[in-house]
């Protein structure tokens, strides 16, 4: 099927019945947020916070991580994923995986 | 220093394959490879931890073990280049999405697109809402070449997976199973006021807030989400637009 | 120029956002917060809305771990900017750096690396740390940094190089202590030799810490400068020694990684303040005698 839209398919008239329907929306959640504060409640906590990156300790000193060379062939990798990948079952299993479209 | 000195020193810290600077002593030894070390390994498990906390949903999804060996082949071929560290990874998801070893999980390099522009909307620029009030005042004749200006924070991942499920079951927000629906997300990532969050987007919202955002007036915004999208609803969209805060300015085109 | 630091002489923390809400919750008694400079250069968000927060109620101080004063190369004109922005926007009481490199040839290596103390170094840093402070419009403090390995041609004693360095630009220094019982440790030296020749008399803030000791490959001593675990009894020892001869300074507790819950952070910066304490009593008791 192709859709074929021209400007005259979004008239004047249709942005501002959207518009209106879209501000009634609107209003409908604000006073049900309101009754229910929750947003209020969450922006006194400042956010949830992330961990800052930068700092200067020396935590992994006696690690190997930096010590011992990075060895790359893609072909001789010797990791495999095992993290959730193997729960997050796709329609294809876990093996190659094809969107699929509907 | 010597300038020669500490490009060797650079050099040495990131190929172990190398001796160490012959000016690099201890009391104990001439060749403290163990001290020198202590810098190596430094350097390379503050990149993996910056990695780790910068892309969680990720990790779980592959497990510790294999993102820290990914880590490490990227950190070592892409060290940082500023020292603003809450940066660092931005260019992680491509790495993962043409990484080999990843190549069966599809969908990974998504989900860390998804968590790389989490973190940016975190430490993105403060701007208020726009009041819904404001939109009332608007002349309707116009509403066509109005400018509405996104709010900096706001990104948008499209991706042929349903990536914000994935990441949701792999943040803990939800329980993680099979995902019945198989179908792409449009994932919207913003951060209004202080909270960062993720909502997957309707039809064709994804095209009106790419045009939005790429300065496109309403009318020409809401006529190529409709193209994009048959099923697009421009009052939902606007209504969403208003209540998450995404607009920061709407004014007509001079 | 404004002076190199007026945090208040007594004990801080540094501020890690996963205490906020314990922060905020109550008052705290403390004299000033610490933050890394380079964790607030974003735009805006969570970040600037706690450090507003702080802000208002306390002392604070920048310490920056990016500008890599001791490269070769020119300082990050960009970097400096980015600082200049931060400082002229909170104002903090004090701004601090290290003596060390971590930047090279555009690749930043987010550690702290070490420096042959020579002339030329010398020479490179006054010019750096004069640029800084120029840019800045202020005085800045430069930190002693923990040190794993020694360059052969060092021909000049770390404090000898950083009273250096301070007699031609002015600035302060920020005497970390756990520092310098690390860095002793690691090259066979004694602590005490080191704060002897250390010019106390420009130090402008304390740093203490905890670290973990291993061996090198000889089996001697290798202490990493972990911040991961309280202070050790030697270093509040030393410490307690430094504030004897200097009376009460600024003194930061760090704890980077293993972050702890916040009252073990707190209870850290007591002990701190309790000999901050002691000095003052004996202070008073000797001037009313």
């Amino acid at each position: 099927m192709t859709t074929k839209i021209t400007k005259t398919e979004i008239g004047a008239a249709a942005l501002a019945g959207a518009l209106a329907t879209a501000l009634t929306l609107v209003s409908a959640t604000a006073s049900a947020q309101t009754m229910g504060g929750d947003k209020a409640g969450k922006e006194k906590c400042y956010g949830v916070s992330l961990k800052g990156e930068n700092d200067c300790a020396a935590g992994a000193g006696t690690s190997c991580a930096g010590s011992s060379k990075v060895d790359y062939d893609g072909s001789i990798w010797k990791y495999v994923p095992k993290g959730t990948c193997e729960t997050i079952k796709t329609p294809q299993g876990t093996g190659s995986l094809k969107p699929v479209k509907s | 220093m010597p300038h020669a000195l500490q490009a060797e020193f650079a050099t040495v810290l990131r190929d172990p394959a190398l001796p160490l600077p012959t000016s690099v002593i201890s009391h104990t030894s001439r060749t403290p490879q163990k001290r020198f070390a202590v810098y190596r390994n430094n350097v390379m498990v503050g990149l993996i931890g910056a990695l780790e906390s910068r892309f969680p949903a990720t990790r779980r999804i592959v497990g510790d073990e294999f993102f820290a060996a990914a880590a490490r082949v990227f950190a070592s071929t892409q060290p940082p280049r500023s020292p603003l560290m809450m940066t660092y990874g931005d260019e992680f998801p491509d790495f993962l999405a043409s990484f080999e070893p990843a190549a069966e999980i599809a969908y990974l390099a998504d989900v860390a697109g998804l968590e790389a522009a989490r973190t940016r909307a975190y430490h993105a620029a403060d701007a208020a809402p726009l009041e819904p009030a404001a939109f009332s005042q608007i002349d309707a004749d116009r509403l066509a070449d109005l400018c509405i200006v996104l709010h900096p924070s706001v990104e948008i991942i499209r991706s042929q997976f349903p990536i914000v499920v994935i990441w949701a079951m792999n943040a803990g927000d939800m329980e993680l199973g099979p995902v019945a629906d198989w179908r792409g997300d449009d994932a919207l990532v913003a951060r209004p006021a202080l909270d960062v969050e993720v909502r997957r987007l309707p039809p064709g919202a994804a095209a009106f807030l790419q045009s939005l955002s790429a300065d496109a007036p309403l009318g020409t915004a809401a006529e190529s989400a409709a193209a994009s999208d048959p099923a697009f609803d421009l009052a939902v969209n606007l209504a969403a637009l208003f209540s998450a805060g995404l607009a920061i300015s709407a004014t007509h085109r001079p | 120029m404004r002076i190199a630091s007026s945090l208040p002489a007594s004990a801080g923390v540094g501020f890690k956002p996963q205490h906020f809400p314990a922060i905020a919750a109550v008052a705290q008694p403390l004299g000033f917060f610490e933050v890394h400079a380079e964790n607030y250069m974003g735009a805006g968000g969570p970040p600037h809305a706690q450090l507003g927060f702080l802000r208002e109620r306390y002392a604070l101080s920048f310490h920056g771990v990016g500008l890599s004063i001791g490269s070769t190369e020119r300082i990050d004109r960009a970097h400096l900017a980015r600082l200049r922005i931060l400082c002229d926007r909170y104002q903090p009481e004090s701004f601090s750096e290290h003596l060390a490199w971590s930047s090279h040839g555009g690749i930043f290596f987010n550690d702290l690396l070490p420096l042959p103390y020579t002339q030329a170094t010398l020479a490179t840093i006054i010019e750096h740390v004069d640029e800084v402070q120029a840019a800045l419009g202020r005085r800045m403090l430069l930190e002693n940094p923990a040190t794993y390995v020694r360059f052969a041609e060092s021909e000049i004693s770390e404090p000898a190089f950083l009273a250096a360095i301070a007699g031609a630009t002015g600035c302060g220094l920020l005497l970390d202590v756990n520092n310098v019982y690390v860095s002793a440790r690691n090259h066979g030296a004694e602590a005490r030799v080191y704060l002897d020749e250390f010019p106390l008399d420009l130090v402008g803030e304390i740093h203490l810490a905890g670290h973990f000791e291993t061996v090198d490959e000889a089996g001697a001593p290798l202490c990493i400068d972990a911040h991961g675990s309280p202070m050790i009894d030697e270093v509040l020892a030393l410490y307690e020694s430094v504030i004897g001869r200097t009376g009460p300074l600024p003194t930061l507790i760090e704890w980077d990684n293993d972050v702890p819950d916040w009252p073990i952070l707190l209870g850290q910066a007591q002990s701190a303040q309790a000999v901050l304490d002691r000095c003052c009593a004996r202070d008073r008791a000797q001037s009313a005698a």
